[in-house]
């Protein structure tokens, strides 16, 4: 298990670079660069020269992502070439928002979903079940961006209930009940297409489970239904829904960037968006090393939970 | 199953009632929701117009404007006198003002905030990267101290704009006192003279500036400016509408009559110191043939763009130059919208049936309004009188790096020149000096009498006649027709009730300094 766990986290290594080396050459091979970005319109080519030259855009495409790797090796994720900010600094702070809100997102489309699923297997065809199954399709059908959108303008335009959209009210504000209120808009946002796909997986896995022999077993011998289900089906149900579940969390950190937006949540999807636009180097680079190294601790704790739900389940 | 629900029903209700948000603003405290973030706030590192909109509030210039024009009048200076052979400003600097960080406002101050960008041994040249250095001060040869309240700038050219480049944000003084200390993080916390004092800045969500007590202008009447980021629109008007904001800047075309329309709210619009204008390519066949420029002109239907796309967010141009400023030229006439004078303005050029071109359009950009509705627009209009457009659609950066390449046709591109000089549009755009790459001149436009005439303006001081010699090179334009003129942009600004005294600014600042709270 050590020996695993140990092999497990030095490949993250090669993982890392290999995401690295990708972002960095889909991002220089991209037409547009940094300096013609900050120029904007009224840029000369005396002027673009220049301030290539300033930010080091000149050297070979090797030289400049060795010399990134060296400063990242040694604890420095570099500057912002345009907010002129710490780059590690600026991540993290952001990538805390994120992890607020994907993480509320997850446990919401978690705990609602196995219930829907639970629920639905338990009559299946039945009323509930057709029901659960077209806001299945509906929930996975809709973009995250237009149901905001739509969220917002009831319960804050309309209703007046919640806050429209930032992490904290801009003044006073900053305790876990002005959290709580701006996160609940995004959040539901957020978890919406998650919640029908683990609903529907759910379903699926409990429909398998209720059908094997033991559990007929189990009801033979006068177990009580809810102990059926919650004890013996769902429990063996489980291993197909933690791997669903781990990848929705990599989804869902994915799917952050358009809820992000959506709400101004002040997470590292807006700060990505707004760094790609404007070809910032070291800021893009910051941010996919740190989304990518949480989603494969994401896969690695996914991994680890197997063997805790099934014993059966070893790693040598 | 009824009384779960009816419980998970109580419990949402019972959360909702909770955290249900209490709309009373703080007095004293002006909510200000941007489009996008300020990227910092170094007057001379910034290249974004949300940036200006706040750091001008912190740091200001020797020369500015009033409220209400972009006509040029004293700021940090008190008055100047000009050299005869225009090669030497004088400038005599406001005494008593003081630096937000207590350190005094003088000569030294300037010196060191324009060299710092201009001198690559000036020690705090290093600290920042300054892209709009050369475009702005590359004609400067040098700032000397006359004394702690008499600058002097030396020109290596005469100029004669060189005033109006003296408003732009790059050119603002900044503390010394506080660069030197801050070193490259100066961006994240700036020291200025202006009516507000920078106070905290939490990243994605809000900037914090607060009043400047001994403002040397007038007195601030707003205790603390929040400036809060909400790119979605649908947001940043619902966080207006249900009062968590005082004041937003950029409301879409499509919710303007709706806004408008709103009792709890106040719209006001203004025009900008803005062209949008769909270049044409002068050298490139057919283009070569002022017959087929003028053509495209009367075929495109500018009314139609304002009124239908734009919803009155744009006014139709007739030339480069903002109307009902100085250098203007009252007479100038617009090209109408008349598809039959195209269709034989074509076939007299030898195209009767007609050509098939490509339209350049970027997604997005700073100042490109709607970009591709309004080259669709274009696009049609332009297939009635027998012209094929092909509309290429390209990310902002990409776009700006094709442009390079000078084989552009058609491209749809945008100009926020941010005061009415017309040296500071005509120049730049339209000069032969100016071609692409090495200038923004993407047109390729070259008159042999309209360089002279733009020569001619910037060697002469006195502005009656400068207008004259701007009046003349704009007929010129219009009658070779190097763009399709489309239109200036109007700015639009919503802002709640308690807000008092708020004027949208031609030069697209943003002046809550005005603003005071009911």
């Amino acid at each position: 298990m050590k020996y695993y766990l140990a092999r497990r986290l030095l490949l993250l290594v090669p993982v890392l670079a290999g995401v690295s080396i990708i972002i960095f050459m889909v991002l220089h091979l991209a037409p547009g660069d940094p300096a013609e970005i900050m120029l904007g319109s009224q840029a000369t080519q005396e002027d673009l020269v220049r301030l290539r030259a300033d930010l080091g855009l000149n050297e070979p495409l090797h030289v400049q992502y060795l010399r990134w790797v060296g400063h990242v090796a040694r604890g420095d994720l570099g500057r912002s070439l345009w907010m002129k900010r710490p780059v590690l600094g600026e991540v993290l702070t952001r990538f805390r928002a994120t992890l607020v809100l994907t993480a509320t997102a997850l446990v919401l489309s978690t705990t609602i979903g196995i219930a829907l699923g639970v629920t639905a297997a338990m009559r299946p065809n039945s009323m509930l079940d057709r029901l659960s199954a077209v806001a299945s399709l509906f929930g996975a059908s809709m973009p995250s961006f237009w149901l905001g959108i739509v969220l917002m303008v009831i319960f804050a335009l309309q209703l007046g209930w919640l806050p429209a959209s930032g992490m904290y009210a801009p003044h006073s504000g900053g305790d876990a009940r002005d959290l709580l209120t701006h996160l609940i808009l995004p959040a539901v946002t957020l978890a919406a297409a998650s919640v029908t796909i683990v609903a529907r997986l759910t379903r699926s896995a409990m429909l398998d489970t209720l059908a094997q022999d033991y559990v007929r077993t189990a009801r033979a011998k006068g177990v009580s239904s809810g102990a059926v289900v919650l004890r013996h089906a769902l429990g063996n149900a489980l291993v197909p829904i933690v791997t669903v579940v781990g990848v929705q969390a990599g989804y869902l950190l994915g799917g952050a960037v358009l809820t992000e937006t959506v709400f101004a949540w002040p997470g590292v999807g807006t700060l990505m968006v707004q760094g790609i636009l404007a070809r910032d180097f070291p800021l893009v680079q910051g941010c996919v090393l740190v989304v990518a190294l949480s989603f494969v601790l994401v896969n690695l704790a996914v991994d680890l939970l197997y063997a805790w739900l099934d014993p059966r389940i070893r790693y040598e | 199953m009824r009384q779960t629900g009816t419980a998970a029903f109580v419990i949402v209700l019972t959360v909702l009632a909770f955290v249900a948000s209490a709309g009373a603003q703080p007095a004293g405290t002006l909510l200000v929701g941007l489009v996008a973030e300020p990227v910092n706030l170094d007057p001379a590192q910034v290249t974004d117009l949300n940036s200006n909109r706040v750091g001008r509030r912190i740091a200001e210039t020797l020369v500015t404007f009033p409220d209400e024009s972009t006509q040029i009048v004293p700021g940090l200076a008190e008055s100047w006198t000009i050299s005869k052979d225009g090669l030497k400003y004088t400038f005599k600097l406001r005494r008593n003002v003081r630096f937000h960080d207590g350190s005094p406002f003088d000569a030294e101050a300037v010196k060191f905030s324009i060299e710092r960008q201009i001198l690559a041994e000036h020690p705090a040249n290093k600290l920042g990267k300054y892209p709009f250095a050369n475009y702005f001060f590359g004609n400067v040869k040098a700032v000397e101290v006359v004394d702690p309240h008499t600058v002097e700038f030396i020109l290596k050219e005469p100029r004669a704009s060189f005033l109006a480049v003296l408003t732009a944000g790059a050119a603002s003084i900044v503390s010394p006192t506080a660069v030197k200390k801050l070193g490259a993080d100066y961006p994240l916390s700036p020291v200025g003279t202006g009516p507000f004092k920078f106070a905290s800045w939490d990243r994605g969500q809000r900037v914090v500036l607060e009043k400047n007590a001994g403002y040397w202008k007038h007195p601030v009447n707003v205790d603390r400016v929040i400036y809060r980021p909400i790119v979605e629109d649908q947001a940043r008007l619902t966080e207006l509408l249900t009062g968590a904001l005082d004041l937003v800047v950029g409301a879409p075309p499509d919710a303007v009559a709706q806004l408008e329309n709103n009792p709890r709210v106040t719209l006001v619009k203004q025009v900008g110191a803005h062209v949008w204008y769909l270049g044409i390519n002068n050298q490139k066949k057919p283009f070569d043939d002022k017959r087929v420029r003028q053509a495209l002109n009367y075929a495109v239907n500018k009314d139609a763009i304002v009124r239908d796309v734009l919803k009155g967010t744009g006014s139709p141009s007739r030339g480069p130059v903002l109307p009902n400023t100085w250098g203007a030229d009252p007479a100038l006439k617009a090209y109408p919208y008349d598809p039959e004078r195209a269709k034989k303005l074509l076939a007299e050029a030898g195209y009767p049936s007609g050509f098939s071109t490509t339209l350049w359009v970027p997604e997005s950009g700073s100042g490109m309004q709607s970009p591709v509705a309004m080259s669709t627009v274009i696009q049609s209009n332009l297939k009635a009188v027998g012209v094929n457009v092909t509309l290429q659609t390209m990310e902002w950066g990409a776009y700006l790096a094709k442009l390079r390449s000078k084989e552009q046709d058609l491209f749809a591109l945008s100009w926020m020149a941010g005061n009415e000089d017309p040296d500071m549009v005509m120049y730049p755009l339209l000069h032969s000096t100016q071609w692409t790459p090495n200038g923004p001149n993407r047109a390729l436009y070259k008159n042999d009498k309209y360089d002279e005439l733009l020569h001619q303006a910037r060697l002469t001081t006195d502005q009656k006649k400068r207008a004259e010699l701007y009046r003349e090179a704009q007929r010129i334009l219009v009658d070779d027709a190097p763009w399709i003129f489309v239109d200036h942009e109007i700015q639009t600004a919503a802002f709640a009730k308690r807000v008092q005294g708020f004027k949208l600014h031609p030069s697209f600042d943003l002046r809550v300094e005005t603003i005071s709270l009911k």
